[in-house]
């Protein structure tokens, strides 16, 4: 019979979604991603991966056992740590040395995340943080980038470094295109490559070279409603948009806009780490205009700047911005104003 | 006659999908309550001001009696729903206020019969022009009528004539989006005439035309029900079943108003701002009870449901039983550890006294299984906000309860203010989508108390 009454205040029933299942679905999201890389960087992608999860993980147990959390264990249960490693090793070329990818998992975590109080007070996307810090320390070994092991010998060789002379590395479609740029000619080279790009044959980061892959996984965060769909379709249009006027303008220089959404992180970042909720805006109109910031800094980059990549830095620079953005999209009530 | 069909899926913006657990107590149609040995009557069971007593100890009530009143304008009186004597006044517990007046009567004679609902007494051809605005308005003043759905509002003061704010629509809320409720449904399926003479009496009191009758379509026999009677019956020109769909919280009135006419009440405002009144189904059946018979507000349709009561059901129970009265007639709980509630799981009170009455607001008492608010509350632990603005896009008034919440929680009344914590309808849509499991209405409710507080709208 009744003998203990519980009393809390409304609703008393809860929705089926929690931290965990919505990180647990992004693990899910990016599992094509994996099946991608592996069979492109076999086992290159296993280690690296497995490293960057690893390190994440511990590196958070370990900050909170400095912060003297309560129960030290308890935050990891909500996988955050996790898809931070898997989206800075999908981030990362397939050879960097453990060790680096092991210092970016750490930085990431660390002053990333934890520094700025834990999940859901970080400003930048740690991930991203981990990888800007592994660009400016080891700028060589982040942009070697290995032929896949499914090896198209087609493709062209441009440079080897004396480090690892063994390796078989190659320029990524977006080296060639800012080539392309920069010559004003060439295009073709990337514009012929339109199927290797959409499978993922083609040299890059880990888990970024296969549209298709990442196209499944974020199209399977759409319908789970884990992300809405409007920061992918800004990031994705306003790209878009600018590398088609890039294109019309100079085709010889520029490659097709197409080519500019499959190659690169564009996709991992439109649908993955623009995504994160954390580092992103509240209100829709706010996904919306980082959306389009991401989109548009990134070809800035990609087509005037001098990287040939710009993903990254779009997505921190519109990650700093966002706090400015929900401030600028502050949401009207239903009935208006009140007038007082 | 051919039935109107209605096009489109009429809904408005935000608010969420809970379970909607009706199949419990929907098919119960609706049975006699307990029979009282004592009745606790509340002096304040409405918004407005609280009534003052009009009887003493010992003296003999007669059922139906008025027991309390106040000469404000914005109050309603009390009544007593059985024959006994007054065996104190004194404070009871309330399920908001906490402790309130009450006045406890006691049967006296083993012959108190018992009321019975008067839905048979009314048909088709009812017809309201016998009774003009000022005698259904003072009926429904003295019968203390009051919003039946839950907020208690005095229904004369809705349903007044008011020339500053004259009024064109008058909307039947038949949506009942709490999950587990039936009584609403069970009313508009068993007493249909009778909510249609109380629909007619109030058109004809507030001095409109138009009457438009909005049900969620999980309750196709009550669209049909309803339907069907309008077209059967005399002088129902003009009363249209609207068929909304069904989302939590579509039955509260600032929704379904969003939803049928595509118009929002201002915020801080009512309704009748924009020329509307919006009446709950049970209050149309009480206002013709009122109306016809002169029979006051001492009874209503109550679901007692939730998955640890033995016998779930509707019934017809006396303004003033307990709580736990009732739940014992339902066979009691077949839980340990259980959470009891007045009203539904989405805005309802959890009780922490079985002896709080039954007052004309509580439609149902929803009664949750250790399990289930294990799940929702106690289990789970509120984790860090991780910004994924799923409660700005289920509030159904489009504010931003996240960042209100966390105002509140640090204490920034002012920051909470910019962003209209009192617009808040408090329904409970950001709480219940909440992923890392915030109790974001509970803050906001709590920042709504410290803020009138602060106003000295409240005692501290």
């Amino acid at each position: 019979m009744l003998s203990e009454l519980k009393v809390s205040p409304a609703p008393h029933i809860s929705g089926p979604m929690s931290t965990r299942s919505v990180m647990l679905d992004v693990i899910i999201g990016l599992s094509p991603a994996m099946v991608a890389a592996i069979i492109f960087f076999r086992v290159y992608a296993v280690i690296l991966t497995a490293a960057c999860v690893i390190s994440a993980v511990l590196t958070e147990y370990v900050c909170n056992l400095l912060l003297k959390k309560e129960n030290p264990l308890e935050s990891l249960g909500d996988l955050s740590a996790v898809v931070t490693g898997i989206i800075l090793a999908f981030s990362i070329p397939p050879k960097l040395p453990v060790w680096a990818a092991v210092i970016g998992s750490v930085f990431a975590i660390a002053i990333g995340k934890m520094v700025f109080g834990g999940l859901g007070a970080n400003i930048f996307n740690p991930a991203m943080a981990g990888r800007a810090f592994l660009m400016a320390s080891f700028g060589v070994l982040m942009t070697t980038w290995t032929v896949p092991a499914t090896i198209d010998p087609a493709m062209p060789q441009i440079k080897t470094t004396a480090d690892y002379s063994d390796i078989r590395t190659q320029a990524t479609p977006l080296a060639l295109s800012k080539e392309a740029v920069k010559k004003g000619k060439d295009t073709e080279i990337v514009n012929e490559q339109m199927r290797a790009l959409f499978f993922g044959n083609v040299g890059g980061c880990i888990g970024e070279t296969s549209a298709l892959a990442l196209l499944i996984g974020g199209i399977y965060l759409l319908i789970r409603k884990t992300i809405n769909f409007h920061t992918p379709l800004a990031v994705l249009l306003s790209a878009f948009v600018f590398a088609l006027v890039a294109y019309l303008i100079e085709p010889q220089a520029n490659i097709n806009p197409v080519a500019h959404l499959l190659c690169g992180g564009l996709l991992i970042g439109a649908f993955f780490i623009a995504t994160d909720p954390v580092t992103a805006p509240l209100s829709i109109k706010g996904m919306w205009l980082f959306g389009i910031g991401v989109g548009t800094i990134t070809m800035l980059i990609r087509i005037v700047g001098e990287y040939p990549e710009g993903v990254m830095f779009s997505i921190l620079l519109m990650n700093a911005v966002t706090p400015l953005i929900d401030r600028l999209c502050k949401l009207t009530p239903a009935g208006g104003k009140p007038n007082v | 006659m051919e039935l109107t069909a209605i096009k489109g899926k009429k809904t408005f913006r935000g608010g969420t999908h809970p379970l909607e657990k009706k199949a419990l107590t929907s098919e119960c149609a609706i049975s006699a309550g307990p029979a009282i040995k004592q009745a606790t009557i509340l002096l304040s069971q409405h918004v407005g001001a609280v009534c003052e007593p009009l009887v003493k100890k010992a003296d003999s009530i007669e059922a139906g009696q008025k027991i309390g009143d106040s000469d404000a304008f914005v109050s309603a009186p009390v009544h007593s729903p059985i024959n006994g004597k007054v065996k104190e006044v004194s404070l009871q517990p309330h399920p908001v206020l906490g402790r309130c007046m009450g006045i406890i009567i006691e049967t006296d004679t083993e012959n108190n019969p018992q009321k019975y609902p008067c839905s048979d007494k009314f048909d088709g051809n009812f017809d309201q022009s016998k009774y003009t605005s000022e005698q259904i308005c003072d009926a429904v003043r003295n019968a203390g009528i009051v919003g039946m759905g839950g907020a208690g509002f005095p229904t004369r003061v809705k349903i007044e004539p008011n020339p500053r704010l004259p009024k064109h629509t008058l909307i039947i809320n038949g949506c009942e989006c709490e999950p587990y409720i039936t009584c609403d449904y069970r009313i508009m399926l068993e007493w249909t005439y009778q909510v249609l003479a109380g629909i007619k009496l109030a058109r004809k009191a507030c001095g409109v035309e138009r009457v438009l009758i909005g049900i969620e379509d999980n309750k196709p026999q009550a669209i049909e029900t309803m339907r069907r009677a309008v077209l059967d019956s005399k002088n129902s020109e003009n009363i249209e079943v609207v068929e909304v769909k069904t989302k939590y919280p579509q039955g509260g009135e600032r929704q379904l108003i969003e939803s049928i006419l595509a118009r929002n009440v201002p915020t801080g405002g009512i309704p009748p701002m924009i020329g509307l009144v919006v009446l709950n189904i049970a209050t149309c059946a009480a206002i013709a009870e009122a109306v016809v018979l002169g029979r006051p507000l001492t009874h209503r349709t109550v679901t007692v449901t939730g998955e640890a009561v033995s016998k779930p059901g509707n019934f017809y129970v006396a303004v003033g039983t307990t709580v736990g009265e009732l739940i014992d007639f339902c066979g009691g709980v077949t839980q340990k550890s259980a959470k009891v509630l007045l009203g539904g799981p989405m805005m309802g009170l959890a009780i922490g006294d079985l002896s709080t009455p039954i007052t004309k607001t509580t439609g149902s008492i929803t009664i949750l299984t250790g399990e289930q608010i294990g799940k929702a509350k106690f289990e789970r632990r509120q984790t860090a906000c991780i910004r994924c603005g799923r409660c700005l896009q289920a509030c159904p008034e489009r504010l931003n309860p996240t960042k209100i919440a966390h105002a509140v929680k640090y204490n920034k009344l002012e920051l909470a203010e910019s962003y209209y914590i009192n617009a808040c309808i408090e329904c409970g849509c950001c709480s219940y989508v909440c992923p890392a499991n915030i109790e974001l209405t509970g803050y906001i409710k709590t920042g709504k108390i410290y803020l009138a507080r602060k106003k000295k709208k409240m005692p501290q």
